[in-house]
Parts: C-alpha cells; sequence; structure tokens
C-alpha cells in the first residue's frame, strides 16, 4: 500500500496500474481476512461452547446406558411421548408459568431430554414420525428464563419488562400445546412406513 | 451374572487363556472396575462418534456461514428493523416472521434480541418472544445460529440417523413449523400484552380518581 504513494505520481499508466493492483491487493486481503477470522470464530464456538455440552451429553448417555437407567425411563417415557396427547401433556407440563423459567436455563433441560428421546427413537420405543411434535413438547420453555435479560437488549422500558414478562409466560401456555398440534399435523408423511 | 463372562471383557486377561479369571475378594472388586469403566467407555464411544461425525460438518458450515454474514455486514437488516415498526394487519408478518428469521440468523442467539430496539414499547415482548422460539428450529439447518443449544435437534435427529434414515426431512418440517409456530407465538403474545396493558392503564386512572375524590 506505501509502495503505491511513493511511486504514484512519476508516471501516468505507472500510477493506474499501482492503483489496479492497490485495489485487488486491498479486496483480496479483505476477503481472506474475512474467511480466517470466520474460521478462527467457529473454532472457538466448537471448543468453547460445542465440545463440552458434546462431552456432558456423552457422559449422560453413557451412564444411562450402561445402568440400564435408560430402559427404567422408557417404561414411562416412551407411552408419554409416542402418541399426541401425552406430547400435549409434556408441553402444558413444561410450560407452566412457575416451572418454565426453572427448565429454561441454557436449555440444558430440554436438550438433555432431546438426547434421550432420541435414544428412545433409535431403539425404536418411539416411532421416528413423533421426533417432530416431540422437538416441540420438550421446548415451551425456551428462553423464559432470559426474558429479561432479552427484553433489556431490545432496550425495553421497565414497565414493559414488569408486563412482558408474564405476557410471554401466559402466552406459552397456550401457544406450547398448540405448537405440537401444529407439528403433530406436519408430520403426516415423516418416515412413514412404506408397507 | 457370571464373574468369568465379565472378566473376559478385560483386555489383558483375553491374551492369555492359560491366567485364571480372579475370583474371591479381588474378581469382586475386578468385576466392579470392569462395570465402573464401562460407564465411561459406553460414553466415550457416544463422544467419538460425535466428534467425527458432527465436529468436521460444523467447522466448515459455521466458518462459511461467519463469513457469509461478514461479507454481507449483519447492519443491513436494520432497515427491516424500522419496517416491522409500523402498526397494520400486513406488517405482522414481517414483525413476527421476517425479523426474527433475519435476527436469528444474521446476530444469532443472543444478540438477536437487540432488534427490539426499532420496535415499539408494546411490540417488544411478543419480538422477544417470536425470535426466543426460534433459536432452536434453525439450528437443524443453520447450527451456526446457536452453537450452545445445538442439542434439543441432535439429540432427537440422532435417533433418527440410528434408524439409518434422512434428517434433512425432519430439518426442514422442523424449520417450517418452527415459522407457523413463531408468527403466532408473536401475534398471541401481542394480543395479551396489550390486554394487560389497557387493564393497567384503566387500574392506573382509577387510583387517580380514588386519589382525588378522596383530597
Amino acid at each position: 500500500m506505501s509502495s503505491a504513494t511513493v511511486t504514484g505520481g512519476s508516471s501516468g499508466w505507472l500510477a493506474g496500474v499501482n492503483r489496479l493492483l492497490v485495489t485487488i491487493g486491498k479486496a483480496v486481503g479483505g476477503v481472506v481476512g474475512i474467511l480466517y477470522q470466520a474460521g478462527r470464530d467457529s473454532i472457538d464456538t466448537i471448543i468453547r461452547n460445542i465440545l463440552p455440552f458434546m462431552a456432558f451429553i456423552s457422559v449422560i448417555v453413557g451412564i444411562i446406558n450402561k445402568t440400564g437407567l435408560g430402559d427404567h425411563l422408557a417404561h414411562w417415557v416412551s407411552p408419554l411421548a409416542s402418541n399426541l396427547p401425552g406430547l400435549i401433556v409434556i408441553s402444558v407440563f413444561c410450560a407452566i408459568p412457575v416451572l418454565s423459567p426453572v427448565l429454561g436455563p441454557g436449555a440444558v433441560i430440554a436438550q438433555v431430554i432431546g438426547v434421550l428421546l432420541g435414544v428412545r427413537i433409535g431403539k425404536g420405543d418411539i416411532a421416528p414420525q413423533y421426533s417432530l411434535p416431540a422437538l416441540f413438547a420438550i421446548d415451551p420453555q425456551v428462553g423464559c428464563d432470559f426474558i429479561p435479560v432479552g427484553l433489556a437488549l431490545g432496550e425495553a422500558e421497565p414497565e414493559t419488562v414488569e408486563i412482558g414478562v408474564p405476557a410471554v409466560l401466559i402466552s406459552r401456555l397456550i401457544t406450547g400445546p398448540i405448537a405440537v398440534i401444529i407439528a403433530y399435523f406436519a408430520s403426516f408423511g415423516l418416515y412413514a412406513s412404506s408397507n | 451374572m457370571p464373574v468369568t463372562s465379565l472378566a473376559s471383557l478385560v483386555p489383558l486377561a483375553t491374551s492369555d487363556t492359560n491366567v485364571k479369571p480372579p475370583t474371591g475378594f479381588f474378581g469382586a472388586m475386578a468385576d466392579a472396575a470392569t462395570w465402573f469403566i464401562g460407564l465411561f467407555q459406553a460414553g466415550g464411544v457416544n463422544f467419538m462418534g460425535l466428534v467425527t461425525g458432527i465436529v468436521p460438518l460444523l467447522v466448515v458450515l459455521l466458518t462459511a456461514i461467519n463469513a457469509l454474514i461478514r461479507l454481507i455486514g449483519p447492519e443491513r437488516i436494520d432497515k427491516v428493523g424500522e419496517m416491522a415498526a409500523r402498526p397494520g394487519l400486513q406488517w405482522y408478518p414481517v414483525r413476527y416472521l421476517v425479523l426474527p428469521f433475519l435476527s436469528v440468523f444474521f446476530l444469532t442467539n443472543p444478540m438477536c434480541y437487540t432488534m427490539g430496539r426499532f420496535l415499539p414499547e408494546k411490540y417488544k415482548p411478543a419480538f422477544y418472544d417470536s425470535a426466543v422460539s426460534f433459536v432452536h428450529p434453525i439450528t437443524g439447518i443453520f447450527p451456526h445460529a446457536n452453537a450452545g443449544e445445538l442439542f434439543v435437534y441432535l439429540g432427537i435427529a440422532g435417533g433418527i440417523t440410528t434408524l439409518g434414515l434422512n434428517t434433512s426431512d425432519l430439518a426442514v418440517r422442523y424449520l417450517l413449523v418452527g415459522l407457523v409456530v413463531i408468527l403466532l407465538r408473536g401475534i398471541v403474545t401481542e394480543i395479551i400484552t396489550n390486554t394487560m396493558l389497557s387493564r393497567r392503564s384503566a387500574q392506573q386512572q382509577q387510583t387517580q380518581q380514588t386519589e382525588e375524590a378522596t383530597a
């Protein structure tokens, strides 16, 4: 870049070539820099967020599968998770305004239940077409612990937060089960058996 | 469970058939140790599956999408935020469908909620509800948006993979149903917020009137 300012002006076409080279160099450097930074960000995310959670999930799955705890859990989870009323019961339970902020943080509970249900689906206890409604049944509490912070990020007034927290919690009680029903009807034809 | 069958699982014991499996006190201890290590061996196999199966894809996908977001520039969606603040029925899909999608995609969890700053106070709880409800459905196809909470989807999708089925069908439907749900959630929460706001202002008027009457 500095060479352009030094040699520029000595002759007309040389300056033009120089300017072209600088522009190209800058553009390429910019794109490469962005790609490199993007790579750095993604590796950072994987080491900070994804791998620790994989470790945590693996410990739980290993213990549950090996001790046979999973089979005991399956006895009462599978009947609940393999029909529409059962899934609605799960979603209403998770959406109860007192429980939902407790179940929310980091979506840890939803993720652990997701993995447990996944194991049951893999073993054939729960039919695969129930995977879609199950995804919504275990998640009506999403973000319920985060409402004041989320609203503050959106620069909301304290009065809005005061009303917003109960409004969202009550809304979940209505929309949670509805989401399960919508997902249930949207799951028609999903992994339907061919016979 | 017979003692010999468990002891044979220990790799060293199988190499030499002349050695008797441990019995008595030490035999019981060895069985317990085998069982204990087995818990974590199973976990380790599971971890290995996750790391080799999911992490390589995530590295490439996260890098590509992070680069795309940087090239486009997240500040461009500010205009959509201004549009979403308009009143009227035709702006509902912008406010609770387009804006949450774009903000979760470009700003990712948790910065996506900052887009609420363009909206009037009465829409903010509904927008938050709508945006936060989308941070899991989006992870099926765009895991960069909420990399810390992937296992809601990945957990259940893992079962589908175990069955040897393709998870793409589930991912697409999860995203589409998620979009329907966030629109619905935004509208319902907005109605509830407005009801509570009007009830509160009515209460405030009442208390003011009683104060004036007593004064």
